[in-house]
């Protein structure tokens, strides 16, 4: 058994490199970055995947990891120095070992997509070059387009050197597989945030994550409850960061990182071209579902929101969209409400419906001509391309102030709305003739802080089917 | 050693094979009016037929209905063409048994798709060809990766073209250039080569196959003839030219459900009975909604469906309608259509179309807006002939994005309107006294001009016609209630 110079383990931030506006390294936010998290991890790990390493020069790189030499209070520090090529790995690589750092971590060599051979000789001229640079081997195919393969890394595993393998494929019959075929040799460390849990329960002896410059604490104590087998609250601390480590996963990795940092207070940057800060990998939706996940953390204060039910006699409600009591009974429209649920998923439902030909019609027409800000009417339909008739349009009650609140009304209320009102015209409650004859309003009121999608949309449904009873068969 | 003695060739196995859709009936039967009726249509324009093919959902029935299908194909083509009849099974024992069936009803030969679902290895394939070349039925190998999860090696290709002496030519699906060459050049003059691959048939004919089995020859069999003969005669120009022609119409049935894409075209096209396919495949699922809207528009500039005379807004206008539609149309108060168009997801274009006289809702509401200022929703005239308003659904912001809304997204609504009128989609004689407000979504991150600009039309196109034949009907809607997939109720 050969004597490892170093075994890498513990909580490791895949740390994000923050650019300025003009592209180039912020030092001075790296800086406060390791400082925000330095108390909480066993390491660091600069200019790796999320860092975007393969955008940075390698005059940069070296200062990357020099500097975080300098923050890191004598924790390790595991430099990424991966390259396509060979010689500019054991480039990268030098520099970094005189730069400082403890370790280096080493992608798969890219894009040429080399043999196993190839592979192999890649990381063994890497280790004859710097005999003394401890070498983390590193798997991650969503961006290398390939496996680093077993049968390589159980052969690179005797190289002295060569101290562990960080995996960050998800796929757990790979990391299974080298556990089996190199765990007694090399330290393996976990890189997929979704799986940490699996993973350390499957033998891992670390994990370097992009989430863990986010919340590194949560991770420390998912380690601590699995070495002292305590399953049940592993599970539950895991289950809590789930949703956000899927989204750092596979919408935008460090992109969407530096948004999560920038809501907590840490300024990150931005990231370097082509990426975008948002609106590319990382979509403006996904974007406000962060906000929400760090909000039930608690890394982000709640903002305070007064939510005000739509209220007193039905027929005045629908001032907003321009009809006012009197138009409404003078029309002989059908007035319905219906609400359903409890605590933030609570959903009421006002509807109205009126002949298309009179002020209802113009009414309808003219919320489509000018769309109120935050009050933005859209027609109900299934699903894009499957309109319900008769055309029904969706108004919030209560102004939206963001996305996100924006996401719930015109995804799960306006589908549930939807099937609400098919329901009823195939049950008849609704004639067919108002297919062709009447419109609708659907006035929504849903709470800015609804949470649960399945819920809402439950709740959205059985309401306006309650709405539309009253409306037509009740309230005629 | 002679790698082989002389040529397997058959003389029938050449030219355009339609790979019929199975129709089916109310209760889910094989339809054998309807199936008859299609071969009656294609029968003039093909070289053979393809029952029981991918295209026929060959997957989807029992041993008892493609013995049905294929008796009825049999039948209704009383020998004027070769009937190479889709006996592929998963197991080896059921596809001798069908293979066996086949040969004893008359079948010309057999189309035998690799074993799929359990993924088979390679000698394992192999052996299962060589139980069924046991049958005698002359056989064509069938190579189809997207649905089969196997596909042939050239030489795996080679072996059993070579190997088995009942196999006198292979179907090649995958699209798969390459893959078709070396199948060419290892097997050329010893089997038939037929592509099976729509958007590159007339390609692979160009290049040495002796035919082609494809989905769309159920839709365009007379177009296809015109492309194999042209490639037989090496006119390349014509190929080219005509393949244009059909490109988008291919692509459509290629990728996006050829079984329903080839249905819903029979159906536009005058085989008005023509069903929907069989579960779990579904109306609105692969071929989604707007490529219904876009097949409509490709069978139109084919000139596969013709306008009639109809009344709408209380004049007698021509109006171009797929003959399963009626001919019945709502009063033009106020008529509402939805069209959305995409890929990719940043240029998805998404349009809520208000269409109407004049002087009812729609036109006094479009004349109230436009006397009303409203930063970042600035309305635009698009056209004053029909009098169109457009109207951003997200406040834009940038100059990107404005260009993208008033230029890109505006040109495509124009476009829509203007082709709209040229194919009697949207009535000449009421130009003058209708008024449209297109609502039109165009994405903060839309990039690609040009993508924005036709995804505008398309959903344009669709919605224009949506509105005036007040679809969807309530049986759409009911059929799919439940199956609706709406892209924001989820969670990421």
């Amino acid at each position: 058994m050969n004597e490892k110079p170093f075994r890498p383990g513990g909580v490791n931030p895949a740390l994000v490199t923050p650019f300025a506006k003009d592209q180039s390294v912020d030092e001075e936010a790296f800086r406060a970055l390791i400082r925000h998290v330095l108390d909480d991890v066993d390491g660091l790990v600069p200019c790796g995947t999320t860092g975007e390493f393969n955008y940075l020069t390698p005059e940069e790189n070296q200062r990357l990891v020099q500097v975080a030499v300098e923050e890191a209070r004598g924790k390790p520090v595991i430099a990424g120095t991966g390259a396509a090529g060979t010689k500019q790995a054991v480039t990268l690589a030098r520099n970094a070992q005189e730069a400082g750092a403890t370790a280096c971590l080493i992608v798969c060599p890219y894009f040429l997509h080399p043999s196993d051979k190839g592979i192999y000789q890649h990381y063994y001229e890497i280790a004859r070059a710097l005999p003394n640079m401890p070498i983390i081997l590193y798997n991650i195919p969503q961006v290398v387009d390939a496996y680093l393969p077993r049968r390589v890394v159980e052969d690179l595993a005797d190289i002295p050197s060569i101290v562990g393998i960080k995996d960050s494929s998800g796929n757990l019959t790979y990391t299974m597989e080298i556990l089996e075929y190199a765990g007694d040799r090399i330290n393996v460390l976990i890189g997929h945030d979704e799986v940490v849990l699996n993973a350390l329960a499957g033998g891992v002896h670390g994990m370097i994550l992009a989430s863990a410059q986010v919340y590194p604490e949560v991770w420390q104590q998912v380690m601590a409850a699995v070495r002292s087998g305590d399953l049940d609250t592993a599970r539950a601390l895991q289950r809590r960061v789930q949703k956000l480590s899927r989204i750092f996963c596979r919408y935008g990795g460090g992109v969407a990182v530096k948004q999560a940092l920038k809501m907590m207070g840490v300024d990150a940057g931005r990231p370097r071209s082509p990426l975008k800060s948002v609106g590319g990998a990382l979509i403006h939706e996904d974007r406000a579902e962060i906000q929400l996940e760090l909000e039930k953390l608690g890394k982000v204060q709640v903002p305070d929101i007064q939510f005000q039910v739509p209220g007193g006699p039905l027929a005045g409600r629908f001032e907003g969209v321009g009809l006012d009591a009197e138009t409404i009974h003078q029309e002989g429209m059908l007035l319905g409400s219906g609400s359903a649920g409890e605590g933030v998923e609570w959903v009421q439902i006002d509807l109205l419906c009126g002949a298309k030909k009179g002020p209802m019609g113009e009414a309808w027409a003219y919320q489509l001509t000018y769309p109120r800000h935050g009050f933005e009417a859209l027609t109900t339909i299934l699903e894009p391309n499957l309109t319900v008739r008769p055309s029904t349009l969706i108004v919030p009650a209560n102004e939206l102030k963001d996305l996100r609140q924006a996401n719930m009304i015109y995804g799960p209320v306006q589908n549930a709305v939807a099937k609400a009102l098919v329901t009823k015209l195939d049950e008849g409650v609704i004639p067919e003739t108002a297919m062709q004859a009447d419109v609708l309003f659907v006035q929504a009121a849903v709470h800015p802080q609804a949470l649960d999608r399945r819920v809402l949309g439950r709740n959205a449904y059985a309401a306006t089917c309650a709405a539309i009873d009253s409306a037509f068969a009740e309230g005629r | 050693m002679t790698p082989n003695d002389g040529s397997k060739k058959v003389d029938w196995f050449k030219g355009i094979f339609p790979a019929l859709v199975t129709p089916f009936t109310a209760d889910d039967q094989v339809d054998e009016a309807v199936y008859r009726e299609l071969i009656r249509f294609v029968l003039p324009h093909v070289n053979g037929v393809v029952p029981c093919g991918t295209t026929g959902e060959f997957s989807s029935m029992t041993l008892e209905e493609k013995r049905q299908a294929i008796e009825v194909c049999l039948d209704e083509v009383d020998g004027r063409v070769p009937v190479l009849a889709g006996t592929g099974c998963q197991s080896t024992r059921e596809t001798v048994a069908l293979t066996r069936w086949a040969k004893d009803a008359g079948a010309t030969g057999a189309l035998v798709v690799a074993p799929y679902f359990l993924k088979p290895a390679f000698n394992e394939v192999f052996d299962h060809y060589k139980q069924v070349n046991q049958v005698g039925l002359p056989l064509v190998l069938y190579n189809i990766p997207q649905c089969a999860g196997t596909h042939y090696k050239w030489w795996t290709a080679e072996g059993m073209g070579l190997a088995f002496d009942n196999v006198v030519g292979m179907k090649d699906s995958s699209g798969d250039m390459p893959f078709f060459m070396a199948a060419l050049e290892k097997l050329r003059g010893t089997i038939g080569l037929f592509c099976g691959h729509d958007e590159v048939a007339g390609l692979a004919m160009l290049a040495g196959a002796d035919g082609a089995i494809l989905a769309s020859a159920n839709i365009i069999p007379d177009i296809w003839q015109e492309i194999y003969r042209a490639a037989k005669d090496g006119d390349l120009e014509y190929v080219r030219q005509r393949h244009k022609d059909i490109q988008i119409l291919t692509r459509l049935v290629v990728r996006k459900g050829g079984p329903q894409a080839a249905k819903e075209s029979l159906r536009m096209m005058g085989i008005a009975d023509m069903s929907n396919v069989r579960l779990p495949m579904i109306q609105g699922g692969e071929f989604e909604r707007e490529d219904y809207e876009d097949m409509r528009s490709q069978l139109e500039n084919l000139g596969k469906i013709g306008s009639q005379v109809v009344t709408l807004g209380g004049k007698e206008v021509e109006y171009t309608l797929p003959a399963d539609l009626p001919p019945q149309f709502g009063d033009l108060s106020l008529c509402v259509g939805e069209g959305f168009a995409g890929p990719p997801f940043s240029e998805i274009a998404h349009i809520d179309l208000l269409l109407g006289w004049k002087d009812g809702p729609v036109g006094r509401a479009l004349e109230r807006a436009r006397n009303e200022p409203r930063p970042g929703h600035e309305l635009a005239i698009i056209s004053e002939r029909p009098l169109t308003m457009l109207v951003p659904t997200v406040t834009v912001r940038g100059a990107k994005a404005r260009q993208l809304v008033y230029e890109e997204a505006a040109s495509g609504v124009n476009l829509a309107l203007e082709h709209a009128i040229a194919h009697h989609n949207l009535p000449e004689a009421l130009l003058d006294d209708i008024c449209l407000i297109a609502n039109v979504f165009v994405h903060p991150a839309a990039s690609i001009r040009r993508r924005v600009m036709i995804n505008n039309y398309k959903a344009m196109r669709g919605a224009i016609r949506k509105a005036l034949e007040g679809r969807p009907t309530l049986r759409e809607l009911v059929a799919e209630k439940e199956s609706a997939r709406h892209p924001f109720r989820y969670a990421p």
